[in-house]
């Protein structure tokens, strides 16, 4: 499944570029509007709230989840947070789990398990957010993606948008909302860490601007390199995400998914929206030149029909 | 009542039966409302989309595109004569949006929200962009078939209105698409402009002016159509869910490409099955032309999506013993199949084989637009989506409910009853029973209303 994944994405980096220039030739780089640049994203960045996810240091204690669960409200209890769980799936988010620690082991070392975190990644520039037709799902300018439920018409795009498969719907309600983790904003504003890093006992959560945890995880990966594998997963995967991770271990074998591109995932639909209103444009003027001349014709076929022929006045189409 | 409508041939058994389907269909979206997508589909937050973007979306809106294409052809591009196909295909595309705005109600989770797509303007988003194709291209269909209905209503003075003021709205109209869709007020000036100075050229009788179906309305039917049926593959761009076969770098103009090759073999359908329903004969003409064009537009699309999976290396993907294989392979050998047919003059467009070359043709856009939509998704967390019993019947529902409202509308209204004759004025068939409304209104439209102006005037 891995692999086929791969070879999708392999087969799509490879060539999007090429084929979609034979259509849009040249007007990408015309794009209108938004003027931000990837780089001009990235410096905003730099300065945003991030969270850093030390993998080596997490013991799976689970007081993250707790402290989420409280904080949003979310209703489960304790008891169900550490034991109701498949341990190994990574993708157990649900619309009351904004974000799940994962247990791996591995065969004949019990001692060497190591954990991995699922949550929204709050990208620089999130494939939800370029999705959203009415920007309910926005990014805020302190980093966190959160959404805005007065605009939401559920229509579902950021969840096929979204690479990290983040984002939660309330299947079985009659006013269902998208749900997934806001990177506790409201404790941002006020100038807070979020509920779960702050609950975390060994400091494997950390908050902080993108630049400074970024120079954070560097330097511990410099300071031990065979603790760590040598990536910062978030640095560049998606464009960048303002959740960094390290760890002791490959990350595709902590449940993350691997081979993402690293450009942000607006790039695949920007060309065809880029090219909007030259298609209009064009067609525009195309289409009144088609029907000018035709009726040219029209008329000439007419006239001469006339020229050989004056009595009759009927005219063909 | 029900005497009239067993004359009228509308108290049928197979009336009867789509209303049966209608009425199910509807009672599954009661149900849908009362307990949420979650009860009646089997959608997952793996698999957010299903059977109804599928079925119901990007095929319907496929298969609407008989609209545009015939509109296009016969008031722009010359193709007189093809009128009479003309107001069937913009009534078919009509009733398609208008049913595809209430699965679209069905399968958004917020529907009452569904208004802020005017006001919240996220111009990056394919799906701002099908949002708003999808209110204005049906407005523009609203537009292009208020005639029919001015006509059977006896309302030349509002008709005459309509032509005025119409390509006012459409500059309007395009206009405001093109801000939204671009933030940028130049470039909705510069269409503007282009579209006016068209219209100022119309009236000032340097181009010959339409006075029965204004230009710009036929030219925005167009430019809605383009961009609804390439930005519904734009969606697609985004999502990784989607395999190799059917996710394409060009899924955007393979969609239009695809919708442009279904019109004409939509509008063979159509008007041989309805004409057999009705017991009227059919213009086997105009459907042979029709049938004629069908090669090039199979050609240019297969190139096109041929030529993608060979320019991505794709050729071993596409030999692996897989259902997503299998099913790319149902739509290529459609698609040939049918281009053979088309291809021999004697069997397709002359022949036996025309209706059935037609129908290949629908079948494997609907392969196609399921397989993006539906069977080319994979999700390896999440196990495959299947859609459940409902969701089925829910669409059936609504295609029934479009079959009934296709049938009372060709009746009630002069869809059918337009005919060329050979000094291509439009004169309303007789036929023999309802005579003397007919005469009435023959009267009417060839002595107060001077609907058509000659060419060369």
């Amino acid at each position: 499944m891995r692999g086929l994944s791969r070879r999708r994405f392999l087969a799509r980096g490879g060539s999007a570029a090429a084929g979609l220039a034979g259509i849009t030739a040249g007007t990408a780089a015309a794009s209108t509007g938004s003027a931000l640049t990837t780089s001009d994203l990235a410096t905003t960045a730099a300065e945003q709230r991030a969270m850093l996810f030390d993998s080596t240091l997490c013991v799976g204690c689970r007081s993250c989840e707790i402290a989420c669960n409280k904080k949003n409200d979310l209703g489960r209890t304790t008891d169900e947070i550490h034991e109701g769980r498949p341990a190994q799936d990574a993708r157990a988010l649900a619309p009351n789990v904004y974000t799940y620690v994962t247990l791996h082991q591995w065969e004949g070392a019990p001692s060497t398990a190591a954990f991995g975190k699922v949550q929204c990644m709050h990208c620089i520039e999130p494939a939800c957010v370029s999705s959203c037709p009415v920007s309910a799902l926005h990014k805020t300018v302190e980093g966190p993606v959160v959404w805005d439920g007065s605009r939401c018409l559920g229509c579902r795009y950021c969840m096929m948008a979204c690479p990290f498969v983040v984002p939660r719907f309330e299947w079985h309600s009659r006013n269902p909302r998208i749900r997934k983790c806001n990177m506790c904003a409201d404790l941002l504003a006020e100038g807070k860490p979020p509920a779960c890093v702050a609950a975390c006992p060994t400091h494997a959560l950390r908050a902080g601007t993108r630049a400074e945890l970024l120079d954070e995880a560097h330097r511990r990966i410099a300071d031990r390199p065979r603790r760590y594998v040598h990536q910062v997963y978030g640095e560049f995967e998606a464009g960048g995400t303002n959740f960094l991770h390290i760890a002791g271990q490959p990350f595709d074998e902590l449940g993350y998914r691997r081979n993402l591109p690293l450009r942000s995932y607006r790039a695949y639909t920007r060309p065809a929206m880029a090219a909007i209103p030259f298609v209009l444009g064009g067609l525009s003027l195309a289409l009144g030149a088609v029907r000018w001349v035709v009726d040219r014709e029209a008329n000439v076929t007419a006239a001469e029909k006339r020229d050989q022929d004056p009595a009759g006045q009927e005219e063909t189409p | 009542m029900i005497r009239a409508l067993v004359q009228r041939r509308l108290a049928t058994p197979g009336m009867a039966a789509l209303a049966v389907f209608a009425l199910v269909g509807l009672g599954l979206i009661a149900w849908r409302f009362a307990a949420g997508l979650g009860a009646v589909t089997n959608l997952s937050d793996g698999y957010p989309w299903g059977f109804w973007i599928g079925m119901d979306i990007l095929a319907g809106i496929a298969l609407a595109s008989g609209g545009f294409v015939m509109a296009g052809l016969v008031h722009l591009f010359g193709g007189h004569r093809f009128h009479p196909l003309a107001r069937p295909a913009i009534l078919t595309a009509l009733l398609g949006y208008l049913l595809f705005i209430l699965a679209l109600a069905v399968d958004l989770g917020r529907p009452w929200n569904i208004w802020q797509a005017l006001i919240h303007w996220n111009h990056v988003s394919p799906m701002f962009e099908v949002s708003w194709c999808v209110t204005f291209y049906t407005v523009v269909l609203m537009l292009e078939f208020a005639p029919t209905v001015f006509e059977r209503l006896r309302w030349p003075t509002i008709r005459r209105l309509w032509a005025e003021a119409t390509p006012f709205l459409i500059v309007a109209m395009l206009a405001l698409f093109t801000l939204a869709m671009t933030a940028s007020a130049l470039w909705a000036a510069g269409i503007a402009v282009v579209l006016l100075g068209w219209e100022a050229l119309m009236r000032s009788g340097v181009m010959r002016r339409d006075r029965q179906m204004p230009v710009l309305l036929i030219m925005a039917g167009i430019l809605f159509s383009t961009m609804h049926q390439s930005s519904l593959g734009t969606l697609f761009l985004i999502t990784d869910k989607l395999g190799p076969l059917f996710y394409s770098p060009i899924l955007p103009l393979l969609f239009f490409l695809s919708a442009l090759m279904v019109a004409p073999a939509m509008v063979i359908v159509e008007a041989t099955l309805s004409a057999r329903v009705r017991r009227q004969t059919v213009e086997r003409r105009l459907l042979t032309d029709l049938g004629r064009a069908m090669p090039y537009l199979i050609t240019v699309y297969l190139l096109a999506r041929i030529g993608d999976i060979l320019a991505r290396g794709l050729v071993l993907e596409a030999l692996q013993g897989t259902f997503v294989t299998a099913w790319w392979w149902l739509e290529t050998a459609l698609l040939l199949t049918a281009l053979a047919l088309f291809a021999t003059p004697e069997l397709g467009p002359r022949g036996r084989a025309l209706l059935p070359a037609s129908v290949a043709i629908v079948l494997a856009l609907v392969v196609n637009r399921t397989g993006v939509a539906i069977v080319g998704l994979d999700v390896p967390e999440y196990a495959r989506y299947v859609p459940a019993w409902p969701e089925v019947f829910i669409t059936v529902g609504i295609l029934c409910l479009g079959l009934i409202a296709f049938r009372l509308a060709v009746e009630f209204l002069p869809v059918y009853e337009l005919r060329h004759t050979a000094s291509n004025d439009v004169v309303p068939i007789t036929s023999p029973t309802h005579r003397g409304l007919r005469t009435a209104r023959t009267a009417e439209t060839s002595g107060s209303i001077p609907l058509e102006v000659p060419h060369g005037a």
